[in-house]
């Protein structure tokens, strides 16, 4: 009980979200009789304190060590993906402002779902026990689920929500099998005493089992290629804000428990930064197969696309598979790059998805021929489209490059120097789709002649707010180092 | 064969025929009571395993209240009767491939490996050390699993609920 007590003051970003959902669900309730703009912007505001309050909170040093009888890991890897989700709940939200598609929507179901979705994340990037991995990945996945359906009048939403659920409902069963089969084999739910049960004993084909039911859990919620099938469906259907969310929150957290269970879990750290598999199975040939199909798979499907929202989503899926370079490394070097590449994913995908939120404000479409011409009606927006777009794509001396150059060098330092290769030749196919998009706004003509658009201080705000960081990235390679370093300081219960 | 043994595949015998007819079946209704056999059938497991709580919760939760809302829906929903449901039409064939499969390699892995099992002796309540744990070790978890219930209530709730507000 003192251990609980204890944990609360570092679990401070976490009780903040509650007590903003808390208090967002009694002020949905109270203003139930005021005019949908005013409670609207009551719930908006508190959600934003909310949420602006938690990301201060998890700014700074972790602590170190492990919340709530090892419950939880407060390490760097925590340190630094709690401010991340706090910031991609904050932009969500603002997002949500601007999107057509929720227009006259009510918001009090959606800020209170977005503030539990924020909480269950930091607890999924924390979780380094079995139950509480499960439990924070359900808390995440039955969220989504309604937030892509939202729109309950919509039919796409309807789909969409549906088909997630299904795939949803069925990979997290998956992944549970998998988790009672360890749990079988260990005797334990702890993670590092999985660690220390399967290094004292290899488990033999078992562990394989285990490793592939637990691989599709993981693989649902990063959509990782074959677990990717709800993804371009789940993005077209749901509202915008809510797949710029989906793109980045779950992904991120997503392979943060990839990191926890994988290395935490069955593997041990050596002495200079590397990691060995433990169990007796070598799971780094699975990693790199998943990485390998995932990126190929994503990259070439989304050059078919026609649709902006499922051209990003394969990006998406493309874009974990890069990632996934990182986690193959078995090095700390590793888990820096992904969480580098997270980190800066975040401002890249969200930039591109803002972009597609306004363009489809004033064209009220998410097919490609609706960008045409868009040079002539704001060279603003088309400059701020190509940034994120050549920062996805990896161009220096945008961001993006330094990303995918960290994940890498990650992988040369391990020896993979053909995984290397293979990341580069896929980055240059996903140059052609993303130049494509850009060759339609700025070369094609558009319809006659349309008005210029106008954007609003929020737009302009927005805007800013996600392209310096994209522009700027190469002056703050420190603060990247810093980044990496710190996430790399993974909890370590021998 | 001893009196326990009979009861024990009994109960199999129970669990998989209901489940099949669950899978199988084309009248709504009659999978819904089939379901009840198969979750009854589940209890008993626990009870074989000394899970005194757990198979009181299996009976009170999933038969007692899932079920029976289960039943509800599907009683109350219009015409539900004439309603043809598309079950075991598709794809039989690749399916019991795979199924068989799954089976094969499942039954293979749970025979050759030396299972990390516990022997507790006689089976005693469980109920006090479970609770202990809820509010000690477990503590988060327990506190987590409220907050997805709450969330999965208003989400219930938000995605029926008829759209009154101007």
């Amino acid at each position: 009980m003192s251990d609980a007590l204890a944990s609360l003051g570092r679990f401070l970003p976490e009780l903040l979200l509650m007590g903003a959902l808390a208090v967002v669900i009694v002020a949905d309730l109270a203003t139930q009789a005021w005019s949908l703009a005013r409670s609207r912007n009551l719930l908006v505001g508190l959600t934003l304190a909310g949420l602006g309050a938690a990301f201060v909170a998890s700014l700074g040093e972790p602590g170190g060590g492990s919340l709530f009888a090892s419950m939880i890991a407060d390490d760097g890897l925590l340190g630094v993906l709690r401010p991340l989700f706090a910031l991609t709940a904050i932009f969500t939200l603002l997002f949500s402002l601007r999107a057509k598609e929720l227009d006259g929507a009510r918001m009090g179901e959606m800020v209170a779902l977005l503030l539990t979705v924020t909480a269950a994340l930091m607890w999924m990037a924390g979780s380094v026990n079995l139950v509480m991995i499960y439990l924070s990945l359900e808390t995440v996945s039955v969220a989504s689920y309604i937030m892509v359906g939202y729109r309950s009048s919509d039919r796409l939403s309807n789909e969409a929500s549906l088909k997630y659920i299904l795939f949803g409902a069925v990979s997290t069963g998956v992944m549970l099998f998998g988790l009672s089969l360890l749990y079988g084999l260990t005797g334990t739910l702890d993670l590092y005493g999985v660690r220390a049960a399967l290094a004292a004993e290899d488990a033999g084909p078992a562990l394989i089992l285990v490793l592939l039911l637990v691989a599709g859990g993981i693989g649902f919620k990063i959509a990782a290629v074959p677990f990717h099938f709800w993804c371009p469906d789940v993005y077209t259907g749901a509202s915008t804000p809510v797949t710029a969310f989906l793109s980045v929150g779950p992904k991120a957290a997503g392979f943060a428990v990839l990191i926890r269970f994988f290395y935490s879990g069955i593997a041990q750290p050596g002495a200079d930064g590397t990691f060995a598999a433990v169990g007796g199975v070598d799971w780094q040939g699975l990693i790199i197969v998943l990485a390998v199909v995932t990126m190929t798979l994503g990259n070439v499907a989304a050059l078919l696309q026609t649709n902006m929202k499922r051209l990003l989503a394969y990006s998406s899926i493309a874009h974990a598979g890069t990632i996934l370079i990182g986690a193959a490394a078995l090095s700390s070097e590793g888990i820096g790059a992904i969480v580098t590449y997270l980190v800066i994913y975040l401002f890249m995908n969200l930039g591109a998805f803002l972009v597609v939120i306004l363009v489809h404000r004033v064209t009220g479409t998410f097919e490609l021929e609706g960008y045409a011409g868009f040079w002539k009606r704001s060279p603003l927006l088309t400059v701020a489209m190509g940034i994120f777009l050549f920062s996805l794509m990896g161009i220096p001396p945008f961001a993006g490059f330094f990303a995918k150059l960290y994940v890498f060098a990650a992988a040369v330092e391990a020896e993979l120097g053909w995984l290397a290769v293979v990341g580069v030749l896929n980055s240059a196919v996903a140059a052609f789709y993303y130049i494509k998009v850009l060759r339609i706004m700025a070369v094609d003509p558009g319809d006659g002649e349309l008005p210029a658009l106008r954007f609003s201080r929020l737009d302009g705000a927005l805007l800013l707010a996600l392209v310096t960081p994209n522009v700027v990235g190469i002056l703050f390679g420190g603060a990247l180092e810093q980044i990496s370093e710190i996430a790399q300081r993974l909890l370590d219960l021998a | 064969m001893t009196a326990a043994q009979v009861v024990f595949y009994g109960a199999c015998l129970v669990m998989l025929g209901s489940a099949l007819y669950v899978v199988l079946g084309r009248n709504l209704v009659h999978c819904a009571f089939a379901l009840v056999a198969t979750l009854v059938g589940v209890a008993a497991f626990y009870v074989f395993l000394g899970a005194d709580f757990l198979a009181g919760a299996q009976v009170l939760i999933y038969v007692g209240g899932i079920l029976t809302l289960l039943l509800f829906g599907v009683m109350l929903t219009n015409r539900i009767y004439d309603l043809k449901i598309s079950t075991g039409a598709v794809q039989v064939f690749p399916g019991a491939v795979a199924a068989g499969l799954v089976f094969a390699v499942l039954v293979w892995i749970i025979r050759s490996v030396d299972w990390n099992a516990m022997d507790t002796g006689a089976p005693g309540p469980t109920s006090e050390p479970l609770g202990k744990l809820l509010i000690g070790d477990y503590l988060l978890p327990f506190e987590i699993a409220s907050v997805l219930l709450l969330i999965a209530l208003m989400g219930a709730a938000m995605l029926v609920r008829r759209r009154t507000r101007p």
